[in-house]
């Protein structure tokens, strides 16, 4: 049973069609990444997941069940639009948060104090949020998000305004609770956090699913025609018709082949030129298939 | 339901603790008692500071107008008198208003057969209130005069015109007769109405701020994750109300503390007599309640549709309008608090909490007008609140730019 399911989901505001017969599904214990350039859909398709708007047609599941506003008791949602009160102090909030998902105050208290010791923001807790940092908001919206131990977590973006360090601690975070069974969405522009993170993905254009499935099955899907070449000598080999871009960073050149391009005459020419150190035949990037299926539509 | 009283929770401490609810407590109160404290310490002193020359070519009855003048109890100025004038006497007096040596003068030219023509020359023109006084003076002067002329005795024409003052009493409904102050009854229901206008307003406008303030730092779209943006705008009315209400709750336990101090009760004896009745403590945070639901829904709404405070500003007029509407019927309401039109302002939901004030100040209206003011008000107030919360839902989640009105109609109709 997945967690969430929408299916041949629209939504139209005015004169604009943001989301055009979406479907997709998301299961327990599945990391998934909702991704597309800016205004293509992403947040309207969350926000119709959370109840926040109604879609004119189609149909959201969470849970096995049509959405109800009961089953949010059970969601985490980080939206794009991060908020917290600033005059509030880190522990007052977490706790609001932590009784508008059904925790008790002491219940609520307690969560937060343990969150905060593992998102290294303890400190913290007794300060007023507009004290603190952007990147340490960040942190304490992550929180509350996870207090009362839904089962499914959405994130609208969830890295934004993070140093690679504290990235690094959300990532791990966020693989935990999908270790534990934790269906898990969120959408972002990051590829590279998609690669690592995400089993499953959904690419958004212009309102509509361009690409959606596994992530390893996806990628399968398109030939092996980039090159990683380690070398020293002559580059003269970069010119070789068997290429159709070839990018140069002083011996470490990223190469990708004309279709029908022949790696291994390729292989050969650039021997003759130069000492290869390393001759890789990679899988396209994520963020190559997004540029490729969105093309110039992307406005971002 | 649960969610509702958490976030009016969450809003009435956040406004009890703040700053600004501290020095509104005290700093209200305080500024009515200065207000009036100063205007009633200047009044006492008006014209006392003046000097004055009465010009007459009768020397006597200037002398009796000096004599009117002096003996005011509210003023006493300095007069001389300059009679019997000589035709040099006008000239000098101007040069003297003119060095300002002396601040104005009356000249009385009596004419054998008519009344006597009286100027006033001074140094300011709009000084009403010492025109008054002079023109008191000068007719108490004259009667004297004359009735001393016919042959009566100077002190017995003197005490008849100084008047005789009257005492007022007042019927209430029970039957009893109550000594009663007019002026005083007037300014405890003026103040009452005042403050009532203010704590409705400032407590509108703090929802439409609160609101305001958290669509600018995007807390909403956290929120309706969890809760329904009916119950979010409920908590904010409860929260804030709340609010609203333990200012006014800590005011007349204040008021009642003072009240019953020996000073208080000194002061509040004789002319200035005061007297709260049960109804007005009952009826001051009920018309408190109401007035603020239905500014505060119709303020929310407004809010949900703004960026930022300063768009709210536009707004202002259209939230003052009744209050100043109902200050413009003061006149209106002293004259006669049961005229038709009197009743109708107390009657008409966004002006009945202050009227419904100014009438009991004068007259407490009967039970009927009471309920049916109410009533009203209870149906105004979920006309606009089902007008907001539609603006609410849609706006709180609209970023970047104000809305046109052809969007608000939208908005409104969206189920």
């Amino acid at each position: 049973m997945p967690v969430v399911e929408l299916a041949g989901v629209t939504k139209a505001y005015e004169n604009k069609i943001a989301v055009n017969d979406l479907s997709l599904s998301i299961d327990a214990g599945q990391m998934f990444g909702l991704l597309g350039p800016n205004g293509a859909g992403k947040t309207s398709s969350i926000r119709m997941m959370m109840g926040i708007t109604i879609p004119d047609s189609g149909r959201v599941n969470l849970f096995g069940k049509p959405f109800q506003r009961e089953s949010l008791d059970h969601v985490g949602y980080l939206p794009e639009e991060r908020g917290l009160y600033k005059k509030m102090k880190v522990i007052e909030q977490l706790v609001f948060f932590g009784q508008l998902h059904g925790l008790s105050p002491d219940d609520a208290r307690k969560r937060s104090t343990a969150w905060a010791e593992r998102m290294e923001i303890a400190d913290a807790l007794n300060k007023k949020t507009d004290e603190l940092s952007k990147g340490m908001q960040q942190k304490i919206q992550f929180i509350s998000c996870l207090l009362h131990e839904p089962g499914l977590i959405v994130m609208d973006e969830p890295f934004s305004g993070l140093d690679p360090v504290n990235a690094v601690l959300v990532e791990k975070t966020l693989l935990e609770l999908k270790d534990r069974g934790n269906a898990i969405l969120f959408s972002t522009h990051r590829m590279d956090q998609v690669e690592k993170l995400c089993d499953a993905i959904c690419l958004i254009n212009n309102g509509e699913a361009v690409l959606e499935g596994n992530l390893r099955e996806i990628k399968g899907r398109y030939e092996r025609n980039r090159i990683i070449v380690e070398f020293e000598g002559n580059p003269a080999f970069l010119n070789s018709e068997e290429i159709a871009e070839a990018k140069n960073y002083s011996g470490h050149a990223e190469i990708r082949l004309k279709p029908h391009g022949n790696a291994q005459k390729l292989l050969h020419e650039a021997a003759g030129m130069a000492t290869i150190y390393r001759f890789e035949m990679v899988e396209p990037s994520l963020e190559e298939i997004f540029i490729q299926t969105v093309g110039g539509k992307a406005n971002a | 339901m649960r969610n509702t009283m958490l976030i009016a929770k969450r809003e009435y401490l956040e406004q009890v603790r703040g700053r600004a609810f501290r020095l509104s407590t005290i700093g209200l109160p305080a500024l009515f008692a200065v207000i009036i404290g100063v205007g009633y310490v200047a009044s006492l002193g008006l014209g006392a500071n003046k000097h004055l020359v009465i010009m007459a070519n009768d020397a006597a009855l200037a002398d009796a107008i000096r004599t009117q003048i002096v003996s005011d109890k509210d003023g006493t100025p300095n007069v001389d008198v300059a009679a019997p004038a000589t035709p040099d006497t006008r000239a000098q007096l101007i040069r003297q208003v003119q060095s300002k040596a002396i601040d104005g003068f009356l000249s009385v030219e009596t004419q054998p057969g008519g009344l006597p023509k009286a100027t006033y020359t001074a140094q300011s023109s709009g000084d009403f209130i010492t025109n008054d006084r002079l023109k008191q003076a000068l007719n108490d002067g004259m009667v004297t005069e004359r009735l001393a002329g016919s042959g009566m005795r100077l002190a017995e024409a003197d005490a008849l015109v100084k008047g005789i003052s009257i005492e007022t009493f007042q019927v209430k409904k029970d039957g009893s007769v109550v000594r009663s102050n007019a002026q005083a009854s007037f300014w405890k229901g003026y103040v009452m109405a005042l403050l009532l206008s203010m704590t409705t307003l400032i407590y509108g406008l703090n929802v439409a701020r609160s609101i305001i303030q958290e669509k600018t730092s995007r807390i909403f779209e956290v929120m309706l994750a969890t809760v329904k943006p009916s119950d979010m705008l409920a908590g904010k009315l409860i929260g804030v109300g709340a609010v609203g209400l333990t200012q006014i709750a800590i005011w007349l336990v204040a008021g009642a503390a003072i009240m019953v101090t020996p000073f208080a009760e000194a002061m509040l004896t004789g002319q200035y007599a005061v007297h709260f009745s049960w109804a007005e403590g009952i009826l001051f945070p009920v018309y408190f309640l109401l007035g603020y639901l239905l500014y505060s829904s119709l303020f929310a709404g407004l809010a949900a549709t703004c960026e930022t405070e300063q768009e709210l500003q536009m707004y202002m007029p259209l939230a003052a309008a009744p209050t100043w509407l109902s200050f413009a019927l003061i006149i209106l309401i002293i004259n006669d608090s049961n005229s038709v039109w009197s009743i109708a302002a107390s009657l008409f939901p966004p002006t009945a909490p202050i009227i419904m004030f100014l009438r009991m100040a004068s007259e407490m209206p009967p039970v009927w007008q009471f309920a049916v003011s109410i009533g009203l008000m209870v149906v105004s107030i979920w006309a606009t609140l089902w007008f907001s919360s539609r603006l609410y839902r849609v706006g709180i989640l609209m970023y970047g730019k104000r809305a046109t009105l052809p969007e608000l109609v939208r908005w409104l109709r969206y189920s």
